[in-house]
């Protein structure tokens, strides 16, 4: 009798046995574990790597770079092996002790960088990150027959000069700083008027909008011609003009973002060797065009140059001209002063 | 009993209809060509191709299939033994116990996530246990499955005849035993019907994984909502096709094999 | 279900556990129910004691916490915030009680004419007529979500045939808004208010109505005093299992209201998911929590 219990009991432990091995089964050596922004890497470079290194490339993806860095608060430091943050977060993972040092000896590749983007001011010497990709924000506009292109943020922000369905972007400072920039404030202000101020535009903008969505939603949302334009980053917009000849990105004359995103190892990375390894294969000046031609992005990494495509480096679009570079801000790390603009987006968000 | 009328069929029929009109444009839109929007551009199979070589997507329905099985077995059988316990026998805090069982059925999905998420959170840093994957979504689930399992049991154990669990007694059965052999046949179909719905649950479940997730271990509805995010759903459209024509297979084959059951036990009375 | 067998001798009914000592009790409950309650008590219990607790602390300075006890996030909460007065969040609150119960609301108007409707047909059709109720609920919850963006999108020809009914803007989009999250609510609890809604109109006893109708009510009447009082358990228990889980549904706000409109859900899930509020976050979730007991209290004493 007593026998026919076991089935049960063996079920149950043969289920607990599993749970149990599940962890081992994700931690095998030659796993690397990403965590990246959609669209933002070409799947063969994935493939090469895992040929060459012998190894597998685990891809999870965000849509921006708070949540990228709220999942990490919340899973720990040993969640990923290489994230992708961009400058201003990474003073503050660095202050998180979320970031492992990077042990340059392991990264030689880290001379094609160009030397603007060598030992920035949010990580001196490279301590902690390497630059990916640079770009900045702007409009991605569907080009309207007779009318010229829109010059200015008012085509978001005022109601006289909306000319059509607009998105908006589901990142925080981003937007802010959109309408601080309209409004001829810095992106990077503290003063708690005029967060007031651009806090009532968006909110005002939202209601005329068509919605908020991350950079790759608004640019596949222009392209379905959900919307007529929308802000995104330049590589989503120059990746939109060549899928779509009608579509055209604007960088307004009041100003905008420009920013780098960076790779980081994770402080206890499970794999943090070939987490370098990875960062050095990035920076490889073949690998470094395979990824600008694919992103659209632009590259900081000078030797990588002559590989891109003449037409890729004369595209306005991907690297401004001088005096567009002029009008563009970085943002900034503001420490305490961040959560009044966690309380302007919550109330942006919840109005 | 009463005719239907035509004004009530007519709308009964239209319910149907706007049941059934999402499902059937997920369907019809996974054969649109277009890659962009709602526009029909064309009909084409070349999505169902696409997803075969999405390895993301395939990665993402295995993880799925063993997150609904392993937290479908493990909260089956406890959810079963605490609905047979709970019909039984006392225990201190009993009754509120019995209330609280509620909490899972009604809190908002999001809630439980949070505070799974911060439990996670707060064990890895004193213990260095519970990073997020796969082991950390089965806990999730079963914490939610459970509930729904004890109940659908517990419903079924109230209208069963006390006789036979004497008769057991009699017979010089332990409660083991007479739980094993005679209680548990007994109340297979509704063990089985609160399997199923805690399949189900962990199956539709998007939120909970979303917080409990960790690298690699993506679950179908994490990828869609990301691709619905994204605005890119041709393959997505062919993805939950399969999706929906493997839930009606389901739930097709679960009502026939109730029908079997039940007529063969009408035919032996 | 197995009948009793009228063949076997009524001897005195003693179902497991009517004999036994206290500590019998205890140690059978141990074997039983032990494994399920340890499970929850440590893994739906705690967690929610330690969001209770997280919402009295203080934010650190980059999100986690602190160790130092304060009212802050209530205080916000209440509308006190780093930005001067604002009655956001009550607002939010009430928003999504008013969203919850309007889904609630249009559910159960739909809900009634199929709830008769099935319990009238014959009873091979009530069958099929049942699991077509179900399957979609057995189907995924997201792919019907964003079915609705497909459905509602500017290009199909649903929201063309409504503006060429001349309702709205040409051009601009039927969803994001609010229609489209009403739409998509009520579409995803529809079967919950349906299936508890029949299981009450099966049971009903059409005498009294007669009874009443020959006693010389109208059908106001009828519907009202011999009909309304026996399906009121399954009206509650819909009403109950829609609003609860509508008003703190996230996902069908965020798809189908393109972000813009938030309730209860969304502003937990942004401060988890993108500002890194821990405690205020917390805060809200402990709201939340008050109102589902305060609703399980409610369909608990209606023994539904």
């Amino acid at each position: 009798m007593k026998s026919k219990t076991f089935p049960i009991i063996h079920a149950v432990m043969a289920a607990l046995a599993v749970l149990v091995s599940t962890p081992a089964r994700a931690e095998e050596p030659q796993t690397l574990n990403l965590f990246i922004w959609s669209e933002y890497i070409d799947p063969g470079i994935v493939t090469n790597f895992e040929h060459e290194f012998n190894c597998k490339v685990n891809i999870d993806l965000y849509e921006d770079t708070e949540s990228m860095l709220a999942k990490v608060q919340g899973g720990g430091a040993g969640m990923y092996d290489v994230v992708v943050p961009s400058d201003n977060l990474v003073p503050v993972m660095v202050k998180q002790k979320l970031l492992a040092p990077l042990r340059h000896e392991n990264i030689p590749n880290l001379k094609n960088l160009d030397a603007k983007f060598i030992s920035p001011d949010y990580d001196k010497g490279n301590k902690y990150s390497v630059a990916y990709q640079w770009g900045t924000m702007g409009i991605l506009v569907r080009k309207a027959e007779g009318k010229p292109l829109p010059d200015s943020w008012g085509v978001l922000f005022d109601p006289q000069q909306q000319i059509g369905s607009f998105m908006l972007i589901d990142s925080v400072r981003d937007q802010v700083g959109a309408a601080l920039k309209y409004k001829g404030y810095s992106i990077n202000t503290t003063d708690i008027k005029q967060l007031k101020e651009a806090r009532d535009l968006i909110i005002e903008a939202k209601q005329r909008s068509v919605g908020f969505d991350g950079s790759v939603g608004v640019k596949n949302k222009v392209l379905a011609k959900t919307a007529q334009m929308g802000i995104v980053y330049s590589g989503e917009a120059a990746r939109a003009i060549t899928d779509d000849k009608e579509t055209a990105y604007v960088i307004p004359k009041e100003g905008s973002v420009i920013w780098v995103d960076n790779l980081v190892v994770l402080a206890k990375a499970p794999h943090r060797d070939l987490a370098e390894k990875f960062i050095n294969y990035i920076l490889d000046p073949k690998v470094g065009a395979q990824l600008s031609s694919y992103t659209q992005f632009a590259t900081p990494n000078k030797a990588a140059k002559q590989f891109v495509s003449p037409d890729d480096l004369n595209n306005t679009s991907i690297y401004p001209p001088a005096e567009t570079m002029a009008k563009l801000e970085f943002l900034q790390d503001l420490g305490a002063k961040l959560r009044l603009y966690d309380e302007v987006w919550t109330q942006v968000k919840a109005k | 009993m009463k005719r239907n009328s035509l004004a009530l069929t007519l709308s009964a029929t239209a319910l149907y209809l706007f049941l059934y009109a999402p499902i059937a444009v997920v369907i019809v839109y996974s054969f649109n060509a277009a890659r962009f929007g709602a526009t029909w551009t064309g009909f084409t199979t070349k999505w169902y191709s696409t997803l075969l070589h999405n390895s993301l997507a395939l990665h993402a329905a295995e993880n799925t299939l063993w997150l609904g099985v392993f937290s479908t077995v493990i909260s089956t059988v406890l959810g079963t033994l605490l609905g047979f316990g709970m019909s039984r026998y006392e225990f201190p805090g009993k009754e509120v116990f019995g209330k609280l069982l509620y909490v899972p059925v009604f809190v908002p999905d999001i809630v439980l996530a949070v505070s799974l998420l911060l439990f996670y959170s707060i064990i890895r840093s004193w213990l260095g246990l519970l990073e997020l994957g796969l082991t950390t979504m089965i806990l999730a689930h079963v914490t939610f499955q459970i509930p729904f399992v004890a109940i659908v049991v517990r419903a079924r154990l109230v209208g069963l005849d006390p006789s036979l669990e004497e008769a057991a007694r009699d017979l010089g059965a332990n409660e083991w035993q007479a739980f094993r052999h005679v209680i548990l046949p007994l109340i297979l179909p509704g063990v089985m019907a609160g399997g199923m719905l805690a399949f189900t649950l962990s199956l539709d479940d998007f939120v909970v994984s979303f917080f409990t997730s960790g690298p690699g271990s993506t679950t179908l509805p994490i990828l869609i909502y990301s691709s619905v995010k994204r605005g890119i759903t041709p393959d997505i459209n062919a993805l939950s096709t399969l999706i929906i024509l493997a839930s009606v297979l389901a739930t097709i084959v679960v009502a026939i094999l109730q029908r079997i059951k039940t007529s063969t036990r009408n035919h032996i009375k | 279900m197995i009948d009793p067998s009228p063949t076997l001798p009524r001897k005195p009914e003693v179902r497991f556990g009517q004999q036994l000592s206290r500590g019998g009790h205890w140690r059978r409950s141990a074997l039983f129910s032990g494994p399920a309650v340890i499970w929850l008590a440590l893994l739906l219990l705690v967690p929610l004691l330690i969001v209770t607790g997280i919402s009295f602390l203080t934010r650190g300075e980059y999100g986690g916490i602190e160790w130092h006890f304060t009212f802050d996030s209530y205080k916000r909460l209440a509308g006190f915030g780093d930005l001067g007065f604002d009655a956001l969040y009550p607002v939010i609150l009430l928003r999504s009680l008013a969203l919850g119960g309007a889904t609630a609301a249009l559910s159960l108007l739909a809900a009634a004419p199929l709830a008769f409707y099935i319990a009238r047909v014959s009873d091979t059709m009530k069958n099929v007529a049942l699991t077509l109720v179900v399957i979609p609920f057995w189907t995924n919850l997201l792919i019907r979500t964003y079915a609705w963006q497909i459905i509602l999108s500017p290009e199909s020809w649903v929201t063309q045939a409504v503006h060429g009914l001349g309702i709205g803007v040409a051009g601009e989009p039927l969803y994001p808004g609010t229609l489209a999250v009403l739409i998509g609510m009520v579409c995803d609890f529809l079967p919950f208010m349906v299936l508890p809604l029949y299981a009450s109109v099966e049971k009903i006893d059409w005498s009294l109505a007669e009874a009443a109708a020959d006693l010389g009510a109208n059908r106001v009447q009828v519907f009202r005093h011999a009909l309304l009082p026996q399906i009121i358990p399954g009206l509650v228990a819909g009403v109950i299992l829609v609003f609860l889980p509508a008003t703190g549904q996230f996902v069908i706000p965020d798809l189908l209201g393109g972000a813009k409109t938030a309730m209860l859900g969304n502003v937990i899930q942004q401060q988890f998911a993108s500002s890194r509020d821990w405690p205020f976050g917390s805060a809200i979730s402990f709201v939340a929590l008050v109102l589902v007991m305060a609703g399980l209290w409610i369909y608990l004493r209606r023994g539904a």
